[in-house]
């Protein structure tokens, strides 16, 4: 049994080389490696359980348990990402203003333009993108080096940022980078709460990572002919609120600003680690998902509202059962008291009349 | 027969012992078989035979002792020396599914130096000489004790052994075909064969082999020609009708003497017999006395292995 | 020894009434397929089943995934388990060893036979599946328009039977690890039952455990955790990690189990 054991290990207990570059140039690498090309195979692991069920796409499942991704990546432009399931395969391929979403079991491709708003998606939760996203924000004064670690082959030098705002849920990030090119290789992220020092959230990690841009042939998306070709207007259920429901979310939100500054029912808000997403539902697409977060242990009932908290993501839902109004569903790496706020301030909206139809 | 070292010596073992855990099963075992030999192993059932036939196979290590077979060591040499050693261990066995036909070239095409060539001869050969050569195709599933007996012993001769090595070999056949079997191995033995046999049955052993060894309880406790063994004790064994006549002729030289049976001691049976005839004497049977094989066993060994009598109180009914 | 022992399997009866067996699973689930037209929800049942019924030349490769799992093992086990255990208590053992036949070689030979079986099995099942596949399931044929990767680019069909193969392959690898546990139980219990037996229980032990999160830090060692990567070969481009880690596993455990196994028969006492 020894010599089974010892196969994967013995790669590991050989000593990691440092380097003295500043916590500061890594930072600076990593905000900046968004078109660094590579290819490689990655897994997410997420201790967020989250009751959502399939309401909000894969977002549940993403942040529950293993994911298990392959990238190819030229470029923020171009780029493939497939999510390995255990008999097929959900991809994203992403060309210029377009994404495909290919679905091997239902043996169908879905095209469709990048929404400005959208819930999170597979690609979201590599390493790069995901450290991109949580170290947006982070200036040099917030970062400091930690031990490196070899992560996939690589002897990566590490950061450690803790953000300084007391509004977010994240009580630091851990990232370990690439240091020829500044590219993400592996990030930690821990809540703050009783357990910030144990085991992370969500930990995305390269497996085996080629730190080179990938051919042309790798990021395009050339369908079989067994595969239908659909296109659709919107992307889920965020993008669509967005676009058709009959609010204006303002430009300020629980002192957070939103990201973009289209006319739409939705917005992100916020920067970095400190960030929400607040959607419109309808009644009926609201109900379901409502009953599902009171089933949740640490559930905060109200009869205006309903509050989930899970390590780093927070969850709220306006409104209760059967009530035939919009609700508002408001989540993101943020305090419950953040997300009351917006809450309050979204239930005081006004309906405005949208050019689009639904 | 060849000239390798000892070739007299067929089989020797010397201090041969094998513990199963905490068993004794077999206790310092110094066998001598010697070529051309019909060498009867004897002993109840559990002192050790099959034990001592595995371990001369290669089939058991020792636990202490050497063996050697056919001049070399065992279980070193089992390479060489097996496929000159034909054998049948405990009972014949048999892929049950297959004809016999089909088992012995399947056997034959075993091991180390099995050619193809000549093996339906072979085959045929060895089924012929244990009586089954018009045998059908059914599968060994559907034989008989007997013919699987048979089948076992074809399966130890295929190869035209120097040794055979075969554990109660007459087992499930019918007094026919003991005959057959025994008269097969005494051929065999004219021809040069070597035979150990192993049994628990006296008569079987009595009636075919030259030399004896007998085991009990893991040791042995005799080895000698079965001559040796069975030659006259020097008294003569008197039957008559003229009991009261005879006891008074003869009375002092009495051993023994019930009913009409009397045991005369140190006698020459011509010239009592004379002498009976002379005082008018009737004699139904005058014999001189030899042992039977089944005294002298008894008479060395102890209780059979199989009773598990409390120390003190010995079992009834059998001779120690 | 080795010719013998195939000799032996393929004279049995018992090895084609297993492979019929095994056979059949797969065989049924085409027939009801074809009736019923009912496939599999996206995503739930045996990888490739979904997409069978559209293009039925992928049959094989789904009745694959639906024997691997279990009846395969299951096969297997039963006829590695009987290996050394059956041969002893039906007595043939002991007049196979005083031929003399050596005792690796008649394991070597035990293993080889194993895995002639493994590969008749899976050609059966897979050839059996392409003729259902052909004649009763969806006809838009691979040959005509190539077959569909997981990925959702196309295959052509070289690359397709070259993939297939490699699968092939790559499953009787993994019962070659079944095997090997099967033959040291073999030598070290009395009964091939006991022997079948304890090795369905380590694989369906391993499958229980791979569910567990508790159980990770151990996964990557559990037999049967990377059986299911041959689903990987038919990814855009081949996906070697598991497949490469799969192959590392199974032929530790091959020696390991098999070194086991000689070590322990080796000296054995062959009283029965």
């Amino acid at each position: 049994m020894l010599a089974v054991a010892a196969i994967p290990v013995v790669p590991r207990l050989l000593p990691v080389d440092d380097t003295d570059v500043s916590a500061a140039e890594l930072l600076a690498g990593v905000q900046g490696s968004a078109d660094v090309g590579h290819s490689g195979y990655a897994e997410t692991e997420g201790a967020v359980q989250l009751p959502v069920g399939d309401d909000l796409g894969d977002v549940g499942e993403l942040l529950a348990g293993t994911t298990r991704l392959r990238v190819w990546w030229q470029d923020a432009d171009a780029w493939r990402v497939d999510r390995l399931l255990l008999s097929g395969e959900v991809d994203l391929v992403h060309d210029g203003p377009v994404t495909v979403a290919y679905d091997y079991e239902d043996a169908q491709a879905v095209v469709t333009e990048d929404p400005v708003l959208r819930l999170p998606r597979a690609s979201d939760l590599l390493p790069p993108t995901l450290a991109r996203t949580a170290l947006e924000d982070a200036s040099p004064d917030d970062v400091s080096r930690i031990d490196p670690r070899r992560v996939a082959g690589i002897d990566a030098p590490g950061i450690r940022y803790e953000p300084s705002s007391d509004r977010t849920t994240v009580e630091r990030v851990d990232v370990w980078v690439d240091p020829g090119s500044g590219l993400p290789l592996r990030i930690e992220v821990r809540a703050s709460g009783p357990d910030a020092s144990g085991s992370p959230d969500v930990v995305s990690a390269f497996e085996e990572v080629e730190v080179e841009r990938p051919g042309d042939d790798r990021v395009g998306f050339q369908p079989a002919a067994g595969v239908d070709v659909d296109r659709a207007r919107t992307l889920d259920i965020a993008d669509a609120a967005g676009r058709y429901a009959p609010f204006l979310v303002p430009p300020t939100l629980a002192g957070l600003d939103r990201r973009s500054d289209d006319a739409a029912a939705a917005g992100v808000y916020g920067a970095g680690v400190t960030r929400f997403i607040a959607v419109p539902l309808r009644g009926r697409e609201a109900d379901p998902l409502r009953e599902q977060l009171r089933a949740a242990p640490d559930a905060t009932l109200g009869r205006r509202r309903t509050v989930v908290a899970d390590g780093a993501l927070t969850v709220l839902l306006t409104g209760s059962a059967g009530d035939d109004r919009a609700a508002w569903l408001v989540a993101g790496t943020v305090t419950p008291e953040v997300l009351e706020e917006a809450a309050r301030a979204l239930l005081e909206l006004d309906f405005v009349d949208r050019d689009g139809d639904r | 027969m060849t000239g390798d070292p000892g070739s007299d010596v067929a089989i020797s073992t010397t201090g041969l012992t094998k513990y199963y855990g905490r068993f004794l099963a077999v206790d310092g075992l110094d066998l001598e078989v010697r070529t051309g030999d019909v060498y009867g192993f004897l002993g109840a059932n559990g002192s050790g035979k099959t034990t001592t036939v595995r371990m001369l196979l290669g089939l058991v290590l020792p636990t202490s002792g050497t063996a050697r077979v056919l001049g070399r060591p065992m279980p070193g040499s089992g390479r060489d020396v097996l496929p000159e050693v034909g054998s049948m261990i405990e009972a014949p066995a048999a892929y049950p599914q297959l004809s016999g036909r089909a088992n012995l070239s399947l056997f034959d095409a075993m091991g180390r130096g099995s050619r193809r060539r000549g093996r339906a001869g072979r085959v045929d050969d060895a089924l012929d000489r244990v009586g089954l050569g018009g045998v059908d195709d059914r599968p060994v599933r559907a034989y008989s004790l007997g013919m699987r007996q048979r089948l076992g012993l074809a399966n130890a001769l295929i190869r035209r052994p120097r040794l055979l090595v075969l554990d109660e070999p007459t087992n499930g056949l019918d007094p026919q075909g003991i005959r057959d079997i025994r008269a097969l191995l005494l051929e065999l033995n004219v021809a040069g064969t070597t035979v150990f046999v192993s049994s628990h049955l006296l008569l079987e052993i009595e009636q075919m082999c030259t030399r004896v060894g007998v085991l009990d309880r893991g040791r042995l406790v005799l080895q000698e020609h079965l001559d040796d063994l069975r030659a006259p004790t020097g008294r003569v064994v008197l039957r008559t009708r003229d009991v009261a006549d005879a006891r008074r002729l003869l009375d002092s030289r009495i051993d023994e003497a019930d009913g009409d049976r009397i045991v005369v001691r140190r006698a020459d049976p011509a010239a009592l017999a004379a002498e009976l005839v002379r005082a008018g004497i009737g004699i139904d049977e005058l014999v001189a006395e030899r042992r039977s094989l089944e005294e002298i066993v008894l008479a060395a060994t102890s209780a059979g292995s199989d009773t598990f009598a409390r120390p003190d109180r010995p079992a009834s009914g059998v001779v120690a | 020894m080795i010719g013998v022992e195939l000799r032996k399997l393929l004279r049995s009866r018992r090895t084609w009434a297993t492979i019929l067996l095994v056979d059949a699973l797969p065989t049924l689930v085409g027939v009801l397929l074809a009736v019923t037209d009912l496939g599999p929800r996206p995503g739930e049942g045996p990888a490739f089943l979904s997409a069978v019924l559209t293009d039925g030349t992928l049959f094989p490769l789904a009745a694959l995934a639906i024997v691997l799992p279990l009846f395969l093992p299951i096969a297997v086990a039963i006829t590695a388990g009987e290996a050394v255990a059956g041969e002893a208590s039906a007595g043939t053992l002991r007049y196979v060893l005083v031929r003399p036949v050596s005792r690796l070689r008649f394991l070597v030979a035990k293993l080889v036979a194993v895995v002639v079986f493994v590969v008749l099995t899976v050609l059966v099942v897979a050839a059996t599946a392409y003729v259902l596949g052909l004649v009763l399931l969806g006809d838009e044929s691979v040959t005509a328009t190539g077959a569909t990767s997981v990925s959702g680019s196309s295959l052509s069909t070289p690359e397709l039977v070259a993939r297939t193969f490699l699968a092939l392959g790559y499953a009787i690898l993994c019962m070659l690890g079944v095997a090997s546990i099967a033959l040291f139980l073999s030598t070290a219990v009395q009964s091939s039952l006991g022997a079948a037996l304890g090795t369905m229980a380590v694989f369906v032990g391993s499958a229980v455990l791979l569910t567990l999160d508790a159980s990770d830090a151990i996964r990557d060692f559990l037999p049967t955790r990377y059986w299911l990567a041959f689903v990987d070969l038919f990814r855009d481009p081949i996906l070697w990690t598991d497949l490469r880690s799969g192959v590392l596993l199974q032929v530790a455990y091959v020696a390991v189990f098999f070194t086991a196994a000689w070590a322990n028969f080796a000296t054995k006492d062959i009283a029965d």
